[in-house]
């Protein structure tokens, strides 16, 4: 633990005020660290010994394929997280804009036009929330409301609402089928945002500043940093994930629709949140957002072999949600004693 | 509030239709409104309650699902009191930021929904009742309106006129000096969220007797546009500031343009791009927000060229 910034949090939540901590307390604050690891460490040691049909290659592989286009808005948006700004709703807009963007694109002009088209699109949403944010200090659930009206709308005026394919048998429909052995392209991606973010947010002075934001506004901005061009660059980094698992999700059916990541804000959050991100900014990683996703889409995937309705996974991952922050806030309480 | 008013002046002088067709523009503002006002008092304490449109989901279904209507209502409307005091437990007692704490319920009561309803809409069992509902009592007013109206003045009294109303923007303003001052902040914030539950949940057993069927996948849209309504009239996020009558008129005018821009057969899309430019420039041009600007302008023109690594690590040491 050589971050000066996890050992900040560290002293701040569990050392700081006094020495004598209750047994309880302790428990608690491990639990609000750790509980994922052993969440997620038992419930894949129950499916995979009491659930039938869990332990094959083939179904693992389905759940990390279907995992990643959330996974990937999941790990970008940990960067708006962080920095204490709630959430990116927008992402809603901006998957389905960069999936469209893709197809209709490509299909007229090539794949390099497409992708710069869909580039500009994410540079645009990214900046205009983080202006609003950043310089004008407004409420970042409302913001990104206001732009995922916005895009969506723009996106189906200009789509018609109808749905786009791509040619048969193009680069981006292998892609989207297409395995590394077992392992599926989209996974990789996935894995791959994971390491990059993961360095963006720990090794870099931008992802150094992004967490002190979260820690302590204030202090960030009396230190002399531009806050403003954080906030952005926090958006930023949510914008092009979002994009790119917008390109994801249209190469796995080779299909874009402006409706096709409805709930991916929520979803989205909701992984961050059972990873362990502390929604008041400041505490968190990317690779813990990857954990939450894993969790959150492995208990997915352990309901549906058991047969278990859509109405009962949503009362689940509720639950989840109001448990995991329950212990971060009862630990930070204990700890504050 | 000037936003508002050039966009209503503009309706007025292209789109006169609007006003002579208020009832249609009535029942248009009603659904939403209604569960804007609840979310207002929320708001007010500085507060939100994202499990609005899943509650409202929620109260349709219960009540479809119980054969005698009266029972019904009375259990879809005490799911809002549950729903409420869930809500609040988990804010005032465990501590939670009640975003979160409300978006987990969002998740849970949608589910709970699908789960009672079987993932299917559910008929009513007196239809007749249904249908009697939806048509008006005197002039335009339909129940709904009605309700709606009734629940607007109940709240502006309470909020404007009766002390423990009063309270809850002083919660909102500043909670310590609140709690200083002898005010009971936890009970004030059960009293909220349970206002804004039952509130939705009226909501939701009004949608379902006038469609005389509940859908679990009901106010999916609601959630947005309420939040929109109550922003566009004016009330600070942050709790402190803001008014019901202020609600009401964000809804009337989301309503209002709504209703103009369909009569003026512009297209849905265009209609959302307008609404969302709309909350945008209204959330953006905050008095608050726009003094934060002018601040950060000037740290720009003043602060530029300092090098701010090392002393970021120093402020951090210092102040933890």
């Amino acid at each position: 633990m050589g971050d000066p910034l996890t050992q900040v949090n560290a002293l701040a939540t569990s050392e700081a005020p006094n020495k004598e901590i209750s047994t309880g307390a302790k428990v608690l604050a491990w639990m609000a660290d750790n509980g994922i690891f052993v969440l997620t460490a038992v419930l894949i040691a129950v499916a995979v010994i009491g659930v039938e049909g869990f332990a094959s290659l083939q179904n693992i592989a389905d759940v990390f394929h279907r995992a990643a286009p959330i996974g990937i808005v999941a790990v970008g948006m940990t960067f708006v997280v962080i920095s204490g700004n709630y959430l990116d709703l927008s992402v809603v807009a901006q998957v389905a804009t960069s999936a469209v963007i893709l197809i209709a694109v490509s299909n007229e002009y090539g794949y390099i036009p497409a992708i710069l088209a869909a580039m500009l699109a994410a540079a645009v949403f990214g900046i205009v929330n983080g202006v609003a944010v950043g310089y004008f200090k407004a409420n970042a659930v409302i913001v990104t409301l206001s732009t995922t009206y916005i895009g969506l709308g723009l996106l189906r005026f200009f789509s018609g609402g109808s749905i786009f394919f791509g040619p048969y048998e193009s680069p981006l429909a292998s892609f989207g089928a297409g395995k590394l052995g077992p392992v599926p392209y989209s996974a990789i991606v996935l894995v791959i945002m994971t390491i990059l973010l993961s360095l963006l947010l720990t090794r870099t002075n931008f992802g150094f500043t992004v967490r002190s934001f979260g820690v302590n506004e204030r202090a960030t901005r009396l230190g002399g940093t531009n806050t403003g061009l954080v906030i952005i660059g926090a958006f930023l980094v949510t914008a092009f994930s979002a994009m790119i698992a917008g390109f994801v999700l249209a190469a796995f059916s080779n299909t874009a629709v402006s409706a096709m990541s409805t709930g991916y804000d929520f979803r989205a959050l909701a992984a961050i949140i059972v990873g362990g991100t502390s929604v008041f900014g400041g505490k968190g990683s990317v690779p813990r957002t990857l954990l939450g996703v894993v969790f959150v889409s492995v208990l997915t995937n352990v309901l549906v072999l058991l047969n278990i309705s859509f109405g009962y996974q949503q009362m689940a991952l509720g639950f989840l949600i109001a448990a995991a922050v329950s212990i971060d806030a009862l630990a930070r309480r204990a700890g504050k004693k | 509030m000037a936003l508002l008013a050039a966009v209503l002046i503009g309706v007025l002088l292209t789109e006169q239709t609007v006003f002579t067709a208020y009832s249609v523009t009535l029942g248009r503002v009603a659904l939403v409104g209604l569960v804007a006002l609840g979310l207002t008092v929320v708001i007010l304490m500085g507060e939100l309650d994202l499990s609005v449109a899943s509650t409202l989901a929620l109260a349709g279904v219960v009540t479809a699902s119980i054969p005698d209507l009266g029972l019904g209502i009375l259990a879809g409307l005490a799911v809002g009191v549950v729903v409420g005091v869930v809500n609040a437990f988990l804010v005032a007692v465990i501590g939670i930021n009640s975003f979160i704490a409300t978006l987990g319920m969002l998740f849970f009561l949608r589910g709970l929904a699908l789960v009672i309803s079987n993932e299917a809409p559910i008929k009513l069992n007196n239809v007749e009742a249904g249908i009697a509902f939806g048509q008006p009592l005197i002039g335009p007013i339909t129940p709904r309106i009605l309700v709606f109206i009734l629940v607007f003045i109940g709240l502006q009294i309470f909020i404007a006129r009766i002390r423990v109303g009063r309270e809850f923007l002083a919660v909102g303003g500043n909670r310590q000096a609140a709690r200083d001052a002898g005010i009971p902040v936890k009970r004030r914030i059960f009293t909220g969220f349970i206002i804004s539950g039952v509130v939705a949940a009226g909501a939701g057993v009004m949608n379902t007797l006038e469609r005389t069927a509940a859908d679990p996948i009901a106010g999916s849209t609601v959630l947005l546009a309420s939040f929109a309504a109550a922003i566009i009239g004016g009330n600070y996020l942050k709790g402190g500031r803001g008014s019901v009558v202020g609600t009401l008129i964000g809804a009337a005018s989301l309503g209002i343009i709504q209703v103009a821009l369909t009569l003026a057969a512009v297209q849905v899309p265009i209609q959302q791009i307008f609404i969302g430019l709309l909350l945008l420039v209204a959330v953006t041009t905050d008095p608050n927000n726009l003094r934060a600007v002018i601040s950060s302008i000037r740290t720009l023109r003043t602060g530029r060229g300092k090098v701010a690594e090392p002393s970021v690590a120093t402020n951090r040491s210092t102040s933890s």
